[in-house]
């Protein structure tokens, strides 16, 4: 009895050592091999996207079983094309991919699919009914938080009334249509709210939107309001209203992003009046990849929900962000 | 006839007054009734808004006027926001301080050191034209070699130590305005470097250092950063702001440097040897190779300046916007070569001057300002910009004189088409050629 149960002992000890000790080409290649997980990101010239690349490694090191491998298109729709190809090479087991542009991208995603590749996009979609998910802000959703937000501001509704100056971000890009669109829904019920510039674009640039704002500062007398499609044009015309001496005329200054360090601190620093978060879908676009890995079902869309960031929860987000 | 030669060699002003009367007539007007487009604050305005474009044009002209290009004062001027916002914001040892130390140091030491050089010269040539020689002049060791290298050395240590002393805390304002530029120049010795030593093409030179300066720009500001901010006040020093500040209520800061730039350069044009070799080199390059001209070092030395002058407009635009970021000037370059050819400079070289890229970065300053100012569609605004392009470099490029010769149903006269204000712009070719002659003896 004594013996059989040393013997016992003695194989499962051994066997316990083996698997520690085993040479990698011994096990089964699934279960000591990482799972790649490729992500094509557009560019990482803008904050937003630096931010975008920040969540989704800080997320990575929540999962050591899989590989992430991050390319950057460098805002170029060849580049970006040329990165998913190279991943697709790397035969990588989910590909993730914010796409600059839709219809530049759409090809070489479906070519992915084509190579069996379950591929799930994030932010911007892409032309293709195929993908396995798509992970986005809803930027018309944002808008109209925004534009009930500015009627709240101008007296409420049914009497709202006020200058408002709109500063667009890049003329052809869908979330800079869709941010409009959305303030629009609600403003334009607002007989009392008068727009003062026709579609100016500041293409996302802080230092453009400063430029369009001194000219309009010259124009007008009274400005109200100022809605700006991302933080920093709204901080760029900020800054114009500053140095013009009239930032105390204008109260209303409104963004979209709310990243840490840049909306959320003009906000708490009392510069901008608000802004409204459009998070990044690293995070959860990584999530969803490792679920997919683990063989569980995942929906073919996910909204990410936006947020009010004004003088009275800043200073919180900033804290929990470590600034 | 007089008249209309008179009429088309000032037609670039012309042009000007014609932009400024549109927009006074098409301004709108203040509730008190003031014209818009000209009241005082507007015109400063649009001065400020043209001065980064202008001082890179204006780098950009010397080295058009020699026949070259340089694709890459976009990407150097994102680089020098990056150096000057990390140099104002960050104390002790970061990229940009370890690259802007060495810079202002070579920079201080080869520049005194060139100086010292170059006065010996000058007064032993002075010595030599009164005793009536006209001989190859050779400096002795002493004065050619061993003094300007020790009084290089020396500065260059002065300046090495001084830029060292401000890297433990951040740098201040005029530390700053020095070493920013000394880095972009750094760049622009690469770009001629490589178009001289390594026989280039400028626009293949300059193509590359476009690309890779971006790159540089964003690895010295680190992935995290796409974007440096400058709060003055808070991150920064508060002096800082002296730089987007109006000097004397009349200028603003920003437009006396681009002033500044268009005058000294003007000058160095007009009236030094070194602003004659660049149109002679311009014209002909063999011709002036073979009158003796060093040409390699004038290609060398108009890279670097318009490698500084992109630095420049670098701080300054870390001063109005607050922010440094490696795309900061993207496009700018091809800005700075429109406003260059609007003003009537030859893209084959040798014919155009700084008056005209004045002009011309203001005409493009002033369009926008009034298309601006008439709340015109953006996509409209970059239209009509492409047209005006056109249109100028048209009315430019044909001769006015000639034009209306030929719709009064008159055979054209024999000038060859480039005459005109670009004639007016260049000195005339006797003298140039007089002067290459003469200095013969003094380059070789």
């Amino acid at each position: 009895m004594k013996r059989r149960e040393f013997l016992k002992l003695s194989a499962t000890l051994t066997g316990a050592a083996m698997t520690v000790y085993l040479p990698a080409g011994w096990t089964p290649a699934n279960a000591a091999e990482k799972k790649k997980v490729g992500f094509s990101q557009a560019t990482t010239l803008e904050p937003w996207r630096v931010q975008f690349n920040k969540d989704i490694e800080a997320e990575a090191k929540n999962h050591p079983e899989i590989e992430l491998i991050i390319t950057d298109g460098q805002d170029k729709t060849e580049k970006q094309v040329a990165d998913v190809e190279n991943l697709i090479a790397q035969q990588v087991d989910v590909l993730l991919i914010s796409p600059k542009e839709s219809a530049g991208l759409t090809g070489v995603v479906e070519k992915a699919i084509d190579a069996k590749i379950p591929v799930i996009v994030l932010d911007r979609n892409v032309d293709t009914k195929r993908i396995t998910q798509f992970i986005g802000g809803d930027n018309a959703l944002i808008g109209k938080a925004a534009g009930e937000y500015a009627v709240k501001l101008l007296g409420g509704p049914g009497n709202a009334a006020g200058n408002v100056v709109e500063i667009w971000g890049g003329m052809g890009t869908q979330p800079a249509h869709d941010r409009h669109d959305g303030f629009h829904a609600f403003t334009d019920k607002e007989p009392g709210i008068k727009y003062l510039l026709n579609n100016q674009s500041g293409d996302w640039k802080q230092d453009k939107a400063y430029d369009i704002m001194t000219t309009a500062l010259r124009n007008n007398e009274k400005i109200d309001l100022v809605y700006g499609h991302n933080d920093p044009m709204a901080y760029g015309a900020y800054l114009a209203a500053k140095d013009a001496g009239r930032d105390k005329d204008i109260k209303f200054i409104i963004g979209i992003d709310a990243l840490p360090d840049e909306g959320v601190t003009w906000v708490n620093k009392g510069e901008l009046t608000a802004t409204f978060l459009y998070a990044t879908p690293g995070a959860e676009g990584l999530r969803q990849a490792v679920k997919l890995l683990n063989g569980e079902k995942i929906p073919p869309v996910i909204v990410l929900p936006t947020m009010l960031v004004d003088k009275s929860n800043a200073g919180e987000i900033m804290k929990k962000n470590g600034l | 006839m007089i008249v209309l030669r008179l009429f088309s060699r000032t037609k670039l002003y012309w042009g000007l007054a014609i932009i400024c009367l549109i927009g006074a007539l098409a301004s709108p007007h203040t509730s008190s009734g003031r014209n818009i487009f000209l009241s005082f604050n507007n015109l400063t305005d649009v001065l400020r808004q043209v001065s980064i474009t202008g001082l890179v044009a204006t780098g950009m002209t010397l080295v058009i006027l020699l026949g070259g290009i340089d694709l890459s004062v976009g990407s150097v001027m994102g680089f020098s926001t990056i150096i000057c916002a990390m140099l104002l914001t960050q104390p002790g040892w970061t990229p940009a301080s370890i690259m802007a130390v060495p810079a202002a140091a070579a920079v201080a030491g080869l520049g005194v050191g060139f100086v010292a050089r170059f006065v010996f010269h000058g007064l032993a040539r002075g010595r030599d034209v009164d005793a009536g020689r006209r001989n190859e002049i050779v400096l002795g060791p002493w004065r050619g070699v061993r003094v300007p290298a020790v009084l290089g050395l020396a500065c260059g240590a002065l300046a090495a130590v001084g830029t060292a002393s401000q890297v433990s805390t951040k740098f201040g304002v005029l530390a700053v305005l020095l070493v920013t530029p000394c880095v972009a120049l750094a760049l622009g010795a690469i770009n001629g470097a490589l178009i001289v030593a390594g026989r280039l093409q400028p626009f293949i030179a300059t193509l590359a250092m476009m690309v890779s300066a971006l790159g540089l720009g964003r690895l010295t500001a680190g992935q995290d950063n796409a974007v440096i901010a400058v709060y003055t006040g808070t991150n920064a020093t508060q002096a800082f702001e002296m730089l987007r500040s109006m000097v004397w209520g009349i200028l603003p800061m920003p437009s006396v440097f681009f002033l500044a730039a268009i005058l000294i350069f003007g000058a160095v044009l007009r009236f030094t040897t070194f602003g004659r070799y660049i149109y002679a080199i311009g014209g002909n390059p063999e011709a002036a190779k073979l009158s003796g001209i060093k040409v390699a070092q004038v290609q060398l030395a108009a890279y670097m300046i318009s490698g500084l002058l992109a630095g420049l407009a670098g701080v300054l635009f870390v001063a109005q916007y607050r922010q440094g970021k490696p795309d900061a000037g993207s496009g700018l370059e091809l800005d700075a070569i429109a406003a260059v050819v609007i003003g009537g400079t030859s893209l084959m070289g040798g014919g155009g001057g700084l008056a005209g890229t004045f002009v011309g970065v203001l005409i493009f300053g002033l369009l926008s300002d009034i298309l601006q100012l008439q709340n015109i569609d953006s996509n409209v605004q970059l239209l009509m910009k492409g047209l005006i392009i056109v249109g100028t470099v048209l009315v430019q490029e044909q001769n006015l004189g000639q034009l209306l010769t030929r719709w009064r149903g008159q055979a054209p006269p024999p000038a060859p088409a480039l005459t005109g204000s670009v004639e007016a712009n260049r000195p005339p070719s006797a003298t140039m050629k007089s002067t290459a002659r003469e200095d013969i003896h003094e380059a070789s």
